[in-house]
């Protein structure tokens, strides 16, 4: 199977593990990822803050070049570009008219029916859970999880159309696929106030504390995160005495997988996971 | 027949142009709004805000233009979604503090949150110029532009020995399709707001 | 109309119950066919009841000692009506009871009292209904209140209740007002005061309708006596923080979000019709609204069709004392209609 795959900015740099991990785990499901030709950045905050059309347009471009690729699917796994890439495909859908003018600008054809998934969403959906636990090596036996989803995954619900916006379990259920218990907890779906880790570090410490707070007071040993914006963020606000370790869950796929420490990238997370993982015998 | 002013403001109910505006613009109709609150009880950072979503929503039957215009909260506001997903009325306030927000950058009316307006325009000119951004680049101009010389270093230095600093990347090569875009749809260029 | 002309009731709630009454009090026949063993339906669940604080179920006893005393009045219980269908002026219906037996039984007029349903709370994640402890609906809050009298279990200290769960909520496809959860609310509150009066009980609200006699000064009594906190905001979120509940709202009168934690959260989960409701409206063709509640013919507030009346519950929500007096309405309809010209 091929499908059209937009890495994002941060694939590069501060989310290599997230990129490198994914890939791994991609090829490990024979799920060949095409990565969207000449794609640009969805412009994340900054575009749809300053303006909502320039983001529209940004998204609508990245889509046409997934349709030149004679492609009409397009996963990627950052929850930021993924809400992005959704709602352009959504406005495509409902106000032709109004994107029919950006694509004129862009110089491209208007995109119609792309079809927009998160990679966790991708995997779910393509791949039944048996199927995800007959590739189980390595149990993640002991392992206690707080599933973070975050805000942009799932919201809003009447155009990103995946999971619930209050209660997801999709994350839960893939984790216990490889073996891990997940807690139950409030803060799954509330936002870790990564937009601001730049520009308002007060506020995407405030927000992110209250999460990281959360998961160890409902007992978790670590946070699974589908996004790297999260991700860095709530790993860079561990306060004192916090020391969860924030981990891809395409890292921890790889892992019940049978690859290694070092092949999941494990040492380019901020808070090392490695205590946790020698402790319940997973390296 | 009144001498003088009324101190006491008076209420018009033809509706006001903004709740018109929204209408016809964004196909949002503030009326359907219940009063309820349940938006601004979940908001993300409501506690940090000058106006609730609950509020904003009366400043927008109030025909408060300037207030909206000028708050704090537009630029604060996270675009988490909450607030729009508990609507029991679906009101879409996040597209409703977009649409405020650019016309707040285009009338150049933040004169509250000058940096993270500052920050959404060093990303959307590293965006113009390299169809991407590269994080490093964008936090050391960021810090330059605000004079923020220290903050976030030692998360710098963390991501640093990590190996996560890189100051290039792989850009985007058709940048006149993006530029074209840049030059119809951003109300004010970021060229002009280049950090001096 | 001959004199055996006989009234099927469907649904032995108070408002069955009460038309049973009045066409038995009146020599009429009639069969009450209930699903459940006991009758009272929603009632029978009741703790208290509002605007007087008197037992339900002593108005319960008092209907069913009155039915047992009618000749006229056959009750059918642990049986459910499986078809219907009229011809010739005759209603054929088949039942079937919790022993598996099944029958027949024809009549020449039919009230449906099926009752109502409340909302699935779990619909709101945000509120945690089904996932933390300690969140339950209103119905479920009334055995709480019934197993603290009965001396089972004692009652969480401090509790908060919400109004509005599933109703005026187009989003969850509930625009409507229930009507009934404002004064349940005050009741329910009031009666934890009452059984505890250490408890801290918090009511959410956009706003509370007691429209009703004697009913705003019951709201009053248990703002201003049972010292009941009233707190005007929707709630938005309950999340959990070392074991307590945490709910989040905004205070819509200072306009600030705040938190109080509490032990309880009791959800005023929106009325809904009954699936039973809908089948019956099929097999009968009965007109209902959008959301599946019966609707009444022009002119008449519980006649659904020629011959067909409707009480109670399955109409819209309804308190206690209006599900009664339906419940007499539609008997006075079958009365009018079984002694047209004359005397039965």
């Amino acid at each position: 199977m091929a499908v059209a795959f937009y890495p994002g900015c941060s694939h590069h740099a501060l989310a290599e593990e997230y990129d490198r991990s994914a890939r791994t785990i991609c090829a490990h499901l024979q799920l060949e990822l095409k990565e969207v030709e000449d794609w640009n950045c969805c412009g994340a905050t900054a575009a749809h803050s300053l303006s909502p059309d320039l983001s529209l347009a940004l998204n609508m471009r990245n889509l046409s070049q997934v349709k030149k690729m004679g492609l009409d699917e397009v996963i990627t796994p950052c929850s930021g570009c993924f809400n992005r890439l959704k709602v352009a495909a959504h406005e495509i859908e409902h106000h032709p008219a109004a994107l029919q003018n950006f694509a004129a600008m862009a110089q491209c054809e208007l995109p119609s029916q792309v079809n927009v998934r998160h990679l966790l969403q991708f995997i779910l959906e393509q791949y039944p859970s048996q199927q995800i636990e007959s590739l189980v090596k390595k149990p993640l036996r002991g392992l206690k999880l707080a599933a973070y989803y975050g805000c942009l995954l799932t919201r809003p619900a009447a155009v990103v159309q995946f999971d619930d916006p209050e209660q997801p379990v999709a994350l839960d259920g893939l984790m216990r696929s490889l073996g891990a218990q997940t807690v139950t907890w409030s803060h799954k779906a509330e936002c870790c106030g990564g937009g601001f880790s730049a520009s308002e570090p007060g506020i995407a410490g405030d927000l992110g504390g209250q999460i990281l707070a959360s998961a160890k007071d409902a007992g978790a040993e670590a946070i699974v995160a589908a996004c790297p914006l999260c991700q860095m963020n709530l790993d860079s606000r561990q306060a004192l005495g916090c020391d969860l370790p924030i981990v891809y869950f395409t890292q921890l796929m790889g892992l019940a997988f049978g690859y290694g420490w070092n092949e999941m990238r494990f040492s380019k997370l901020l808070t090392s996971p490695k205590p946790l993982l020698s402790r319940l015998g997973l390296l | 027949m009144m001498l003088t002013e009324s101190p006491i403001r008076r209420l018009d109910a033809k509706a006001p142009g903004l709740a018109e505006e929204l209408k016809r613009d964004l196909d949002i109709d503030i009326t359907r709004c219940l009063e309820c609150g349940k938006c601004s009880g979940g908001c993300s950072y409501a506690h940090g805000f000058d106006y609730t979503p609950r509020k904003m929503v009366q400043l927008i039957k109030l025909e408060e233009r300037g207030k909206l215009l000028r708050m704090r909260a537009l630029w604060t506001c996270l675009s988490c979604q909450l607030c729009l997903d508990r609507c029991p009325s679906s009101i879409d306030m996040p597209r409703i503090l977009d649409y405020l927000r650019g016309k707040a950058y285009a009338e150049r009316l933040n004169d509250v949150h000058p940096e993270i307006e500052k920050f959404y325009e060093i990303m959307l000119s590293d965006i113009r110029n390299n169809g991407r951004i590269s994080e490093t680049l964008m936090m050391a101009r960021f810090n330059f532009a605000t004079r923020r010389y220290f903050s976030n270093a030692d998360l710098g230095m963390k991501l640093f020995f990590k190996g996560k600093l890189k100051l290039f990347g792989p850009k985007t090569k058709n940048l006149n399709s993006l530029r074209a875009l840049f030059a119809k749809l951003l109300f004010r260029s970021p060229a002009e707001q280049e950090p001096s | 109309m001959s004199e055996k002309a006989t009234a099927l009731i469907i649904g032995g709630g108070i408002a069955g119950m009460e038309a049973a009454l009045k066409l038995g009090q009146g020599g009429y026949r009639a069969v009450l066919a209930e699903k459940d063993h006991s009758l009272g339906g929603t009632v029978s669940k009741l703790c208290s009841s509002f605007p007087r604080w008197e037992d339900p179920q002593d108005l319960l006893r008092l209907k069913e000692q009155q039915l047992q005393s009618l000749e006229t009045i056959s009750i059918l219980r642990d049986t459910e009506i499986t078809g219907i269908e009229k011809k010739k002026g005759t209603f054929h219906a088949t039942w079937k009871n919790s022993s598996g037996e099944e029958g027949a039984l024809n009549a020449q007029a039919v009230i449906v009292a099926t009752g109502f349903d409340l909302f699935d709370a779990s619909i709101y994640g945000e509120y945690g209904y089904g996932i933390y402890p300690g969140v339950v609906n209103s119905l479920e809050f009334e055995q709480v209140l019934k197993d603290h009298t009965d001396g089972k279990a004692a009652l969480p200290r401090n509790i908060a209740f919400f109004k509005c769960v599933g109703s005026r909520d187009r989003s969850k496809g509930h625009p409507y007002c229930s009507k009934i959860c404002c004064m349940y609310t005050a009741k329910q509150a009031g009666t934890a005061k009452n059984l505890s009066p250490e408890s801290k009980c918090y009511v959410f609200y956009m706003d509370y309708r007691a429209a009703g006699k004697e009913y705003e000064e019951f709201v009053r009594s248990v703002i201003e006596e049972k010292q009941v906190r009233y707190v005007r905001g929707r709630p938005s979120k309950v999340v959990m923080e070392k074991g307590q509940l945490l709910v989040r709202f905004e205070d819509t009168l200072i306009g600030a979000p705040m938190e109080v934690a509490v032990d309880m959260v009791v959800l005023a989960s929106a009325v809904i019709p009954k699936p039973a409701t809908r089948r019956l409206a099929e097999m009968l063709g009965l007109k209902t609204d959008e959301y599946g509640f019966i609707e009444a013919e022009y002119g008449s507030a519980v006649k659904a069709q020629e011959n067909i009346f409707f009480a109670g519950g399955c109409g819209f929500a309804v308190e206690t004392i209006g599900a009664s007096a339906q419940g007499a309405a539609a008997a006075a309809e079958v009365m009018a209609l079984f002694n047209k010209g004359g005397k039965p």
